[in-house]
């Protein structure tokens, strides 16, 4: 069912890159760990998908991106959420949380 | 200006998308070397785990909108590809695109300039003409009416916006040798103003040309100014010798104005001296009306009604005994009721064409989808998206709708080009300009190219769904997918060749019929005719010695010209058998009247058509030069009034003459002469009595020559016209050409132009069912190559699987040509009025049809049967 997970992810994968880039600016690999380590590896897909949606998001000015140095003084690519992004993230956990409420509710009711 | 930057500086961009990704790998080989994994190992995890490297960069460069292009072209390149690899594919489908749409088209653009908008007249919608019918014969009394009827008519202004007549007019304009024909019309002041278009050049009649005592002008139709004096701008205000009067050419009219079929229009105004033309000296005129808005036509009707009772006592001759007015709408009159009829039934099957054009298509993308099910699961499966083969798809179909789409344009044009050319004259209206519809077009198109979009993207669909494994699994077997599709596509292919069985059928009437037409005997020989319209100033040319004046010098001219074997003077042109009369014959009685049809003609007449006499003689020179009331007759009338007892020396009356403007005061007639039956109702009609009477006997009725050429008649044309302007330069030719062009202008022109249009159908029908059996067939064998594939392996020969496909389509072919021949037989009694001398259930046509219908089904259905055989069992299996 391999077809089904990433479908599911599609959708809410750009969701949960603006939350890990909410916290501050951080680069590809550190968004990879950091969503692998909170979902305690549920979402297993090719580490490398997540790059055309990083482009993508800051192709839609969501995300801006700047080039520095990391700790070990190496250079790379840092993404913080812009203005809009924010806003976008908002509104899509606002949708998210009452989907799940709305879900939560039938299945404690339909019983 | 990021964007700008951005596309300036790609290499820029595609270093950093490399680091990025690269950074990452680094990153993870890094943090599982510090879990003390060795740097080889920790690298091949990482490379694993981040997945294709090349692909991600693909899929971020396609985030990038500035790739966009790169990324359209590369689709449009593999699309291209996809359709070279499989040409047979890509022309077939290209093909039935562009039939429909082009048919459908050039049918409908046809039909609609026809019928629908045949004028370019203001508010041609309300424009009427008036029609006075006989209720006993159930007919057309006339349609033309005298000026006192027009001026009353005129007045019934609560009926009608306005009302216009025109005045036909043959006119001579003397230009030496050049002396040219030309068909005038006289019109009624305001006609101009009335149908409101602007003329082309210079400027249309003034209400100031009506009056009396304003210098003579006229207009020029556009055609006759293009043809006959090569579209000379000069020409304007420059003055012609019109009938002897001097008139200044004021303009050029519209290209499509062309009201009562005139080369020119002059003024009349009411007030102008009558001028005596017509042969029983009375002027008829045609008459148009706008009616007003919210006035039927059977409201004007009964108005006029009261004004025609009150006329018919002072024209009693005008009137048959029970009559009534008829107001009829323009378009009505504009294409005879059968021809209409005929258009109608064509503009049905058009829309039938396209459908099946592009029903065609579809089955066409089906089969192609179906065959390429395992490609699109590979493709998916080494990572392709959806959002690709869509991608990819859609480039496939642009292309094939795009050509289907220009060659569909060109297919229309082409269509609308040749039907315009073989169109006769005088089935549609001469203001008619066909030419392509455009929104007909577009309509096509668009119906056409959804087609393609629509069953182009079908394959990605089915990928879409999910079914990877499926498909992979399935593809080659001959269960999988939508087989409830089988039966609508069997059912379209039925439908397809009964189609197409019904055209052919009547098409094949319509030629058998047309062949029989031109083996009608006629009786009389029209090779090497020449012939013309002789119109003689009236006033000058009043009685037969004022005739012979002009015809006996002429004859005698013409008949010692090298190249001439006979020329005479004739009243009509065959197979067209002259003037009808009521006719007596001496010491017979009978209740009922009695017909006939009477010519009145030169000595040489049935010399020039080679009639061959049968008893006595025809007349002499003397008898014509002396008007001896002396007759020929045909076997029809020696048969059918003389009944059997010989007529030599009897005595016959031609009672029509003793009413004409130059009576003859005892019309009888002395036969001396009965010569074979020969043609003289047109080809169809049975023959009629017919006498042949000297042509000096009466100075009324039209007058024309026939001239017997040893040579090709048409090259002498220019020397019996220069013959005719050097015995009066006041006479020129009217409508010079062949016998034989005539024969066919009037007689075949009609039924070839049927001929060609049903042709056309019938081979545009014939293709598209060949490609519709074709392409259903291709689609199901596509779908049983592995079946095929595993029968070969188990020992079936090629000619098993052959049969097996054949068989297959056999029985679809044979279905549709029995429903196609039973609505044939049924359909083929609508037709029964356009044939001619063969049976509406012609066994031979019926015979021929199925069996050319069978083996062009049966070659369509062997070229997949063919490709079935040609599949590698092993190929087959290994499909598993």
């Amino acid at each position: 069912m391999a077809q089904e997970k990433s479908e599911f992810l599609k959708g809410t994968l750009d969701m949960l890159i603006l939350k890990v880039v909410a916290a501050g600016p951080i680069h590809g690999y550190a968004i990879s760990q950091r969503i692998q380590q909170v979902s305690k590896d549920f979402f297993q897909v090719p580490q490398g998908s997540l790059y055309p949606a990083l482009h993508r998001l800051e192709e839609r000015d969501w995300l801006e991106a700047e080039w520095r140095d990391t700790a070990t003084g190496r250079e790379a690519k840092f993404y913080k959420l812009t203005r809009k992004g924010r806003t976008q993230l908002e509104s899509e956990v606002l949708h998210w949380e009452k989907l799940t409420d709305a879900v939560a509710l039938i299945l404690r009711t339909a019983e | 200006m990021r964007w700008l930057r951005r596309f300036t500086q790609r290499a820029l961009l595609e270093k950093r998308l490399e680091s990025e990704l690269q950074f990452h790998i680094e990153q993870s080989t890094e943090s599982y070397i510090a879990q003390g994994i060795p740097p080889a190992e920790a690298r091949r995890r990482a490379v694993l785990e981040f997945g294709g490297v090349e692909r991600f960069k693909e899929e971020c460069r396609e985030t990038h909108w500035e790739n966009q292009w790169d990324i359209v072209v590369r689709d449009f390149r593999f699309a291209l590809g996809c359709l070279r690899k499989d040409r047979r594919f890509a022309f077939v489908a290209i093909f039935a695109l562009a039939l429909g749409i082009g048919a459908s088209t050039a049918i409908f653009s046809v039909v609609d300039n026809a019928l629908f908008e045949p004028f370019a007249y203001k508010d041609s919608r309300h424009l009427v003409t008036l029609h006075l019918r006989d209720l006993d014969q159930a007919n057309d009394w006339r349609g033309l009416f005298l000026y006192d009827e027009f001026q009353e008519f005129q007045k019934q202004n609560d009926l009608f916006d306005s009302m216009v007549a025109n005045l036909p007019e043959d006119v001579v304009y003397s230009a030496g040798e050049n002396s040219l024909l030309l068909f005038g019309n006289y019109v009624t002041p305001g006609t101009f103003e009335f149908y409101g278009v602007a003329p082309y050049l210079g400027r249309s009649l003034a209400p100031a040309d009506y009056e009396a005592g304003a210098p003579p002008v006229f207009v020029m139709r556009y055609k006759a100014w293009i043809n006959k004096f090569g579209a000379d701008p000069s020409l304007l205000g420059k003055t012609f010798r019109l009938n002897g009067v001097s008139r200044t050419l004021v303009g050029i009219e519209a290209p499509r104005f062309a009201w009562g079929g005139a080369e020119l229009w002059m003024p009349r105004g009411p007030k102008e001296p009558k001028i005596i033309r017509s042969f029983d000296g009375r002027q008829y005129w045609g008459v148009v009306a706008r009616i007003r808005p919210g006035v039927s036509t059977q409201q004007a009707a009964a108005s006029l009604n009261i004004i025609a009772q009150r006329f018919s006592k002072i024209y009693p001759k005008d009137y048959p005994a029970h009559f009534s007015m008829e107001v009829a709408s323009f378009a009505h009159i504009v294409v005879p009721p059968r021809f209409r009829r005929a258009l109608y039934v064509f503009s049905a099957a058009v829309g039938l064409l396209l459908l099946i054009g592009c029903a065609n298509v579809a089955n066409l993308l089906l089969a192609r989808a179906t065959t390429r099910e395992r490609e699109f699961a590979v493709r998916s499966a080494l990572g392709a998206s959806r959002f690709h083969l869509i991608r990819q798809l859609l480039a496939e179909s642009f292309l094939l709708a795009f050509a289907g789409g220009i060659l569909g344009i060109f297919f229309a044009w082409a269509g609308v080009k040749t039907i315009a050319a073989v169109l006769p004259d005088f089935t549609i209206a001469s203001e008619t300009v066909i030419e392509m519809n455009g929104a007909v077009l577009v309509f096509a198109l668009v119906v056409g190219i959804c087609t393609v979009f629509l069953f182009g993207l079908a394959p990605s669909l089915k990928a879409s769904r999910g079914n990877l494994e499926e498909s992979l699994r399935d593809t080659g077997k001959g269960l999988s997918g939508v087989q409830g599709g089988a039966g609508a596509r069997n059912i379209v292919v039925v439908a397809e060749v009964a189609l197409c069985v019904t055209l052919l059928f009547t098409a094949s009437l319509f030629v058998r019929s047309f062949v029989a037409l031109q083996r009608v005997p006629l009786g009389l020989h029209t090779d090497h005719v020449l012939t013309a319209r002789l119109p003689l100033p009236p006033e000058r040319y009043k009685t037969g010695a004022q005739l012979n004046a002009f015809f006996r010098p002429l004859l005698t001219r013409l008949k010692s010209m090298p190249g001439i074997a006979y020329a005479a003077e004739s009243s009509t042109l065959p197979p067209y058998g002259g003037i009808r009369s009521e006719v007596q014959v001496s010491g017979q009685s009978h209740t009922e009247k009695w017909y006939g049809l009477f010519q009145l003609c030169s000595e040489d007449y049935i010399p020039v058509l080679r009639i061959p006499v049968l008893e006595g003689r025809t007349f002499t020179e003397t008898e014509v030069n002396d008007a001896r009331q002396v007759a020929v007759i045909n076997q029809t009338f020696q048969r059918r009034y003389f009944d059997k007892k010989p007529s030599i020396g009897e005595k016959i009356r031609l009672n029509e003459l003793k009413d004409f403007p130059d009576a003859v005061k005892d019309p009888w007639f002395e036969v001396i002469g009965v010569v074979a039956d020969a043609r003289n109702r047109g080809l169809q009609e049975p023959i009629d009595p017919e006498v042949w009477v000297p042509y000096t006997v009466t100075g009324s009725a039209m007058r024309g020559i026939l001239v017997r050429t040893t040579n090709d008649p048409a090259a002498m044309a220019k020397t019996v016209a220069r013959e005719i302007w050097a015995t009066d330069p006041s006479v020129a030719m009217a409508e010079p050409g062949t016998l034989d062009h005539f024969l066919d202008l009037f007689t075949f022109a009609q039924p070839r132009f049927a001929l060609w249009i049903v042709g056309m159908f019938a081979c545009m029908g014939l293709l598209l069912a060949t490609i519709g059996v074709y392409s259903v067939m291709a689609y199901n064998t596509a779908r049983r190559t592995h079946e095929f594939g595993l029968r070969v392996a188990l020992g079936a020969a090629a000619r098993d699987v052959v049969k097996m496909v054949l068989g297959q389509g056999l029985r679809l072919l044979t279905l549709g040509l029995v429903i196609g021949l039973v609505s044939s037989l049924a359909l083929s009694r609508l037709i029964t009025s356009e044939l001619w001398g063969v049976s509406p259930h012609d066994p031979l046509a019926l015979v021929g049809v199925a069996a050319l219908l069978l083996l062009i089904g049966l070659l369509a259905c062997w070229v997949p049967a063919r490709r079935a055989t040609r599949v590698d069992p092993m190929t087959a299996l290994r499909y598993e």
